[in-house]
């Protein structure tokens, strides 16, 4: 499974794998240092991701404390046959984000905002906080992404990247980019499709 | 392209939606029952679709968050892990801050409402109570002003009836009777004369009403020389009507007495009709 492949790069993803499935363990057993240590290796990773979902920092953080509470209430639920805790945790940030960002709360907060801090950026990261070695794997890995999406054509490009960025579900990327709903189910699943063969070429 | 075919594009369309969270939540419902029974094979697409999502997340500029989310973190887990078996331990963000903030702020305010409209209808109540008592103290006030006019209507009327009753109780008094003539023949009078004293008490009866600018005038007439007695009005004509005169200190034994109408305020010598007469008896 690429999951798995992905995963793999590198004995240091290998051992946070390990080291994740482990804290997993704990905090199902309901063990806060395990969540503390949980909170440490990804809260930057999360909440950059969500400050550039929401676009605004105390909503990030807002979600970023949901996230970590969902975790704790629900670490039995995570399935080890199923994926790595990296990408159940992902989800799992992801989908509260968008659960917001979708949200009538935020909608109408958003239309009463005149300024929104928007610095979003489109680049692989580099955290002086973490360990060089791990700097350096997490830049491969997000490079790897990177020059992946880069060889989808345009159009299958933009749908994942608006959906995926800029959370927008399919029926609004067809209204917003005036092209029909079932081109944008097209491209999206073949842009995906493409992106799946080519890191699965890539771990080969 | 046959059934199977279009089975799985539609899986691998909905699962690329699924993974990027942009389907409908119809859709995603649709999604989680097709993935329920999906093949080995869809189930490895959706890993490998999800863990590409996940990939994507690192594309993302790393952010620090306030230490203080941390802070909360580990002081709910602790909570959580130190409450009663089965306690479930809320954590509360901003965002819920603000949803209980205004639950809070929803239920003093009904409770508020509440308190005032109580207030005011108990205010409204009292404010009716003291005007109904208001009411009730004018209503007393007014009968007790009555009462007092009539004990004070009484009072005179006693007093009045004292004088007279004093006239009457004199040993040594002349009574003179006098009728009625042409212009009234029902009227009737009578003077009861304490000669003594000086005093005397006119009693009328079915004497007419007078006019506003009309008097009744008695006079004494001693060899037909009419002298003035005072004058007097009748208000209630059903009834006799009973008259004080005073200064009639007179020693004549004979002569007589006459009522006749005249202007307000009386006249030095009679002209007006002459409704009573009657002469002293020796």
């Amino acid at each position: 499974m690429l999951f798995f492949f992905l995963s793999a790069v590198g004995r240091i993803l290998t051992q946070n794998n390990t080291r994740d499935r482990e804290l997993m363990r704990r905090i199902a057993s309901k063990d806060p240092e395990a969540l503390g240590l949980l909170y440490d290796h990804y809260n930057k990773l999360l909440f950059g991701l969500l400050r550039s979902i929401l676009k605004k920092t105390e909503e990030a953080e807002d979600i970023l404390q949901e996230v970590f509470t969902s975790i704790w209430e629900k670490a039995h639920q995570f399935d080890t046959e199923r994926g790595t805790p990296y990408t159940w945790i992902v989800s799992l940030t992801r989908n509260k984000g968008i659960d917001r960002l979708r949200s009538k709360v935020y909608k109408e907060q958003k239309k009463q905002d005149a300024v929104i801090d928007d610095d979003e950026a489109f680049f692989p990261l580099f955290s002086e906080e973490n360990n060089p070695l791990e700097n350096t794997i997490l830049s491969d890995r997000a490079k790897r992404v990177y020059e992946a999406l880069e060889k989808l054509s345009e159009k299958q490009r933009t749908v994942i990247q608006v959906a995926y960025f800029d959370g927008l579900s399919q029926s609004e990327i067809s209204e917003e980019m005036n092209i029909p709903l079932g081109t944008v189910k097209t491209r999206m699943r073949d842009g995906m499709i493409k992106l799946r063969e080519l890191l699965s070429q890539e771990m080969a | 392209m046959d059934e199977q075919q279009n089975n799985s594009l539609n899986f691998e369309e909905l699962c690329a939606g699924f993974v990027l969270n942009s389907l409908s939540e119809q859709e995603a419902d649709t999604f989680l029952q097709l993935l329920e029974g999906a093949t080995s094979q869809q189930q490895e697409l959706f890993e490998d679709m999800q863990a590409i999502a996940s990939e994507m997340a690192l594309l993302y500029p790393e952010l620090k968050p306030t230490d203080k989310i941390r802070e909360q973190l580990i002081e709910m887990a602790w909570a959580s892990v130190n409450s009663p078996k089965g306690a479930n331990i809320l954590y509360l963000n901003r965002f819920r801050y603000a949803v209980a903030a205004s639950v809070v702020f929803m239920l003093v305010s009904l409770g508020l409402l509440f308190y005032t409209q109580n207030i005011t209808s108990d205010l409204t109540r009292q404010g009716e109570l003291l005007s109904e008592q208001g009411k009730f103290m004018e209503q007393q006030s007014k009968m007790l002003e009555a009462r007092e006019s009539t004990i004070l209507a009484l009072r005179d009327e006693v007093e009045r009836k004292e004088e007279l009753l004093t006239i009457l109780e004199a040993r040594d008094v002349d009574l003179i009777l006098m009728d009625g003539l042409d212009v009234n023949p029902n009227g009737y009078g009578k003077v009861v004369w304490d000669k003594d004293n000086g005093k005397a008490l006119l009693q009328v009866a079915n004497l007419p009403s007078v006019p506003t600018d009309k008097d009744y005038q008695l006079w004494f007439i001693i060899d037909n020389q009419p002298i003035s007695a005072g004058v007097f009005a009748v208000e209630d004509p059903r009834n006799d009507n009973f008259f004080r005169i005073e200064e009639m200190q007179r020693g004549e034994a004979t002569g007589a007495f006459a009522i006749t109408l005249e202007p307000k305020g009386g006249v030095p010598q009679p002209t007006g009709d002459m409704y009573l007469l009657g002469s002293m008896i020796n």
